[in-house]
């Protein structure tokens, strides 16, 4: 059944010029749906990662103490101002073989190239996530936080419970907005072979040059997966919409 | 709603693709040949994926290497001047089909997939297989040995498929042949696997850095024609460049770039040189 619907779609695609053959060459096919499961994962993995490095990254940048907001504040410039896939190069290639050395040996090392890719993409949009929060938590009124101190509140449940929940509505269409670049951001697992759907779409391209046939089911697969995105977040926005606040 | 409007979308993308590529077929019915004659230029699709084939030289700047002197050479005999655009395994089919160059010199074996949406220059220009480079003590000697292993290839090499097919190899496809060769030396993969020149000219030109590694299987990988790719049914620019590539092999030109770009072991050209020189029955 699936396989008629398959041929028939084949041969369909190649009345117009466009070459899907590869879908009946179940060796090819197979890392292909393979790929698009681990960059579900992958995005799966690193949204948590990143939004709970961002938290955490926005709590000591707003600290007030020195000590830590200062390492953080270098950590997020470092992050923001260099590109991705250098980054990634470099923790794939540079770090991770220094890693190897210390351990003695390759096959010691247990950080995988998708673990890379997952570390990489989460933290660098934990630095964006960061600012976004650190914005958010400034635009708490002063008074507010005064009050909250007033009434006995340690600087830790001033976090928790008033400047951070208020941080996150505001926040809410930026973070939403990073989110949807992490998605698109797991392409460069490509770089180290991490086998996503564009390292996959790339090794069957370079066989059988359908670069533009696989670059449409990539721009729908990364178009259907942001638009679920950008709903998820829209409904999280009003669910935590506080009456009159404004956000 | 959502899943019509969705679809559409779907369909319309896939008509105005289709559409661009029947245009940009349509127009070329042909005429490459006149084209080339009329603008008195070949535009000329090269990769720059490293020496011998395809670099830049570091002092003056300039593209080098076999495939740009067949280029230059081709050039010279159908009597005009060369372009060269360097192209990548992405890009290389869609350059073509689109008109940008009107033949490919970018490393490209002869495969059945390929020679189903392109033409090819019947003569082959050079043979070439893929050759592992590993450390010495890595206790591989053969492809078989190779089952479940990490294998480092580049994207847009042909190797990927009779390394995973045939001998089950977990294939590592890393975007070029010099991040490759890290990744070996970062023990990322067992053996990496190239065309056969490049991995030897690299061996013979830094042999400090590389004295823990060798070619450690002895026979090459799927050994196929490189020949010259040209756009479905251009026969007349196929059959000039075909004329040209039998007299660079007849008169010994072959062999010469062969030789000059350090090709390590030109045994083919040699022999084609024999072949095409023979002198034809009267």
């Amino acid at each position: 059944m699936i396989d008629h619907a398959v041929r028939t779609f084949i041969a369909l695609a190649g009345e117009i010029g466009l070459h899907y053959d590869f879908l009946a060459s179940p060796s090819e096919v197979r890392p292909w749906i393979a790929g698009m499961g681990t960059t579900l994962l992958l995005i799966l993995l690193a949204i948590p990662l990143s939004l709970a490095a961002g938290v955490a990254f926005a709590a000591a940048l707003t600290s007030g103490r020195p000590w830590l907001a200062g390492p953080v504040r270098t950590y997020v410039e470092l992050t923001r101002n260099t590109p991705t896939l250098v980054q990634l190069m470099f923790a794939f290639f540079a770090l991770n073989m220094l890693l190897s050395k210390a351990l003695g040996g390759a096959a010691n090392n247990p950080f995988t190239p998708f673990f890379w890719v997952v570390a990489v993409t989460g933290l660098h949009i934990a630095a964006f996530h960061a600012e976004a929060l650190r914005g958010g938590i400034e635009a708490v009124p002063a008074a507010m936080v005064e009050t909250a101190h007033a009434i006995g509140f340690s600087g830790f449940e001033v976090l928790r419970y008033v400047t951070l929940p208020l941080a996150l509505r505001t926040a809410m269409p930026a973070i939403v907005n990073n989110l949807v670049n992490l998605v698109k951001l797991t392409t460069i697992g490509s770089a180290i072979a991490v086998g996503e759907v564009t390292y996959a779409s790339i090794m069957i391209w370079t066989q059988r040059d359908n670069v533009l046939e696989l670059m449409i089911v990539i721009l729908l697969f990364f178009g259907l997966i942001n638009t679920a995105l950008s709903q998820i977040g829209r409904y999280v926005e009003r669910r935590l919409a506080v009456p009159g606040y404004g956000v | 709603m959502a899943r019509i409007s969705s679809f559409k979308s779907c369909l319309g993308a896939l008509a105005l693709a289709s559409l661009s590529l029947i245009a940009s077929r349509a127009a070329q019915a042909d005429a490459t040949l006149n084209r080339i004659k009329g603008r008195q230029k070949l535009t000329v699709g090269i990769i720059l994926s490293g020496a011998p084939f395809g670099y830049i030289d570091p002092q003056s700047r300039a593209e080098k290497g076999f495939n740009i002197d067949l280029a230059r050479a081709l050039a010279e005999k159908l009597g005009v001047k060369v372009e060269l655009v360097t192209v990548t395994p992405p890009n290389r089919v869609q350059f073509l089909q689109q008109g940008k160059v009107d033949i490919l010199i970018a490393n490209m074996q002869f495969t059945e997939d390929r020679a189903k949406i392109m033409d090819h220059v019947q003569t082959p220009y050079d043979r070439a297989g893929g050759a592992a480079l590993g450390r010495k003590d890595s206790g591989i000697k053969d492809w078989a040995d190779l089952k479940g292993k990490p294998v480092c290839i580049s994207q847009g090499s042909n190797y990927a498929q009779p390394l995973a097919d045939t001998y089950g190899a977990a294939v590592k496809g890393i975007p070029s042949q010099p991040e490759s060769m890290l990744a070996l030396q970062g023990g990322n993969c067992v053996v990496a696997v190239h065309v056969a020149p490049t991995i030897k000219l690299l061996l013979a030109d830094r042999p400090n850095e590389w004295k823990d590694y060798a070619v450690i299987i002895p026979t090459e990988l799927e050994p196929a024609d490189s020949v010259i790719w040209l756009r479905k049914g251009e026969r007349d620019t196929g059959a000039a460049l075909d004329a040209a590539v039998r007299d660079l092999h007849a008169s010994g030109a072959m062999l010469e770039m062969a030789k000059a770009n350090r090709l390590v072991d030109p045994t083919f050209i040699e022999e084609a040189r024999r072949t095409y020189a023979a002198p034809a029955k009267p």
